[in-house]
């Protein structure tokens, strides 16, 4: 991506032309997903499970990634199970130092037929604080840094729903049906993700974990390429997909969705992938969170980002949801790494 | 030494020669289905294929035929399982496909596990298995304890949630040589080191071997976290197992 001669930008302004892949004044730090820790919790006493519930204290630590890390985005969505608890999915909401999860071993529904949209969905208070949330950043964080939402796919939500067995059983017995289901619950992600638009979001990350862990691309050419493509002409605004995992060999078709970003995975080099997207779409990504963020220093986290900004990738940021106790000294580095990286690459030429 | 054309299923003789690719492997592959008998060739069949109605049908004939259950679930039902467990290593089939050929094992397995329970089977060592606190996923764990199940070991299986003090319980009250933790987060993967950590606080560490497991777990990370083996899929959950029971007799000797 060009960088020469590219006036300075607001971080919104640079990760909006990211995603465009137009030139950009260096390249953004984006976090599609989640860098809420412990630390940045106490930092503005915005605890979890509070702060996924709660929209003051969600926009408030969603706010820390830019006040506090320098990222160039906000996301207020840690979690990936506000739509669940709205469709009436279990929720085991746990405390400070852990992740709130869906209980997919109660799942609520078996038959497409099950499927069934509360009327008041919006209006649940875990859809509704989110909406809240962004309006909440949007006021008080202006025009200054991107505000990313999130809306679940189908695919994800049948595992919340189904439950991730069955879901994947049926995916493999009746593909008849898991395209009915598919198609009940699109709506769904369309709706959430107008409405955080209207709201103010710049972006959203749509995850939907077709990931090469469980199930292989052809599964992604079946059941999402078309999908995923209507999503792109129902939704107004950028998409970032996010699929956890090995996804290069189904990259090329997610380059074909017409999403803006895709949202990728250590378990893919950096390289490699941009060789099979070849610009049809921008990439985030993909510092591993497990042994580098979490696990290792500055240093080797800096080294990640290089290898990143070195490949092309178009923003870059943790590669998921990053563990809650991950220190900030790490995620600080990243902006600093890439700071350094533009002023060293300027210097060169 | 064996040839793949002494391996009567025609189905099995195709699956060796398209998916596997190992010289170690074939060899091995080859020289079982070459030795079991024709029905038990059947029953494995219906295992890569993943049809539970005819690994439930042919598994009840098997029995009332006169074979023996441990036969039937070495022969048939394991062996139908470690061709499985090397399409899914090599991404020739994913989770649904592995999950389908499960269902078909534990339809067999249904016929099997009474007669040997009742049968007394001596135990090839007892495991702990859970996935770690924070953490609902339980599909890996799952098949792992099925595999471990086939392979003789006693295995008890705390479900998923599972937090450091019920992990250290459950080893002490089963006196639990093993302990396999999945994990499928990257959020929850963590998790693992600090129950690693709370088995050295309650100095229990050199009592038990543990494995970690899971999709975004890797060697690397095993060992930052200080355990004793990690297995990629089930079928090296397996293989891990054993070579860690070597390690406690080999100790205890």
């Amino acid at each position: 991506m060009s960088t020469q001669d590219i006036a300075p930008m607001t971080s919104r302004e640079r990760v909006l032309a990211a995603l465009r892949r137009e030139p950009v004044d260096r390249t953004p730090v984006c976090n599609p997903t989640s860098v809420a820790t412990v630390e940045l919790m106490d930092l503005v006493d915005a605890p979890f499970p509070d702060a996924n519930r709660k929209a003051e204290l969600m926009a408030r630590l969603a706010a820390t990634s830019y006040t506090e890390l320098g990222f160039d985005t906000v996301m207020p969505v840690f979690t990936i199970i506000q739509e669940s608890s709205a469709l009436g999915c279990k929720i085991q909401w746990e405390k400070k130092d852990n992740w709130p999860t869906v209980r997919m071993t109660e799942p609520i529904w078996s038959e497409p037929e099950d499927i069934k949209i509360p009327a008041d969905f919006m209006d649940h208070p875990d859809t509704r604080c989110v909406i809240d949330a962004i309006k909440i950043l949007r006021k008080e964080l202006g025009d200054d840094v991107a505000i990313i939402g999130k809306t679940m796919g189908p695919w994800s939500q049948g595992y919340h729903c189904f439950g991730v067995e069955r879901f994947l059983l049926m995916s493999r017995d009746d593909p008849d049906k898991t395209k009915r289901c598919l198609d009940r619950l699109k709506d769904l992600t369309v709706a959430y993700g107008i409405a955080q638009f209207e709201a103010g979001a710049d972006a959203v990350t749509l995850p939907d974990h077709a990931t090469g862990d469980l199930v292989s691309g052809q599964y992604y050419d079946r059941y999402l390429l078309d999908l995923h493509t209507e999503f792109v002409e129902r939704i107004p605004g950028p998409i970032i997909l996010h699929i956890c995992g090995r996804t290069v060999d189904r990259m090329d078709s997610i380059a074909r969705t017409g999403m803006s970003a895709f949202h990728y995975d250590s378990k893919n080099g950096a390289q490699e992938s941009m060789d099979v997207v070849k610009d049809r779409i921008a990439l985030v990504g993909n510092i591993n969170n497990p042994q580098t963020l979490f696990a290792r220093g500055p240093e080797e986290v800096r080294k990640e980002v290089y290898e990143n900004l070195d490949a092309g990738i178009h923003m870059v940021g943790p590669e998921c949801a990053i563990p809650l106790q991950t220190s900030i000294e790490n995620l600080k580095e990243i902006p600093l790494a890439v700071k350094d990286w533009h002023k060293q690459h300027a210097a060169k030429h | 030494m064996a040839q793949l054309a002494d391996v009567t299923n025609e189905f099995i003789r195709e699956e060796i020669e398209e998916y596997i690719q190992r010289p170690d492997e074939i060899e091995r592959i080859v020289e079982l289905f070459a030795r079991v008998s024709p029905k038990m060739q059947d029953i494995a069949a219906a295992i890569i294929e993943g049809e539970d109605d005819v690994a439930d049908e042919l598994t009840q004939q098997a029995l009332a035929d006169g074979v023996d259950a441990l036969e039937i679930m070495d022969d048939g039902l394991i062996a139908g399982m470690s061709i499985v467990g090397i399409k899914f290593r090599e991404a020739y089939i994913f989770v649904p496909e592995v999950l389908a050929c499960a269902r078909a094992m534990k339809a067999g397995m249904a016929y099997i596990e009474p007669i040997l329970s009742a049968a007394g089977v001596e135990s090839q060592g007892t495991v702990i298995m859970g996935t770690v606190k924070g953490d609902l996923h339980d599909i890996g764990k799952n098949l792992c304890i099925m595999m471990l199940r086939g392979a003789g070991f006693t295995v008890h299986d705390l479900g998923v949630d599972v937090g450091e003090d019920t992990f250290i319980d459950a080893v002490e009250e089963h006196g639990a040589p093993i302990l396999g933790m999945s994990a499928l987060l990257t959020t929850t993967m963590p998790n693992m080191g600090k129950t690693i950590e709370a088995f050295i606080d309650a100095d229990l560490r050199e009592d038990v071997k543990i494995m970690v497991g899971g999709a975004p777990v890797t060697q690397e990370f095993a060992d930052d976290m200080g355990a004793d083996g990690y297995g990629k899929d089930a079928l090296s959950c397996v293989a891990l197992a054993k070579s860690l029971m070597q390690e406690v007799k080999a100790e205890s000797a």
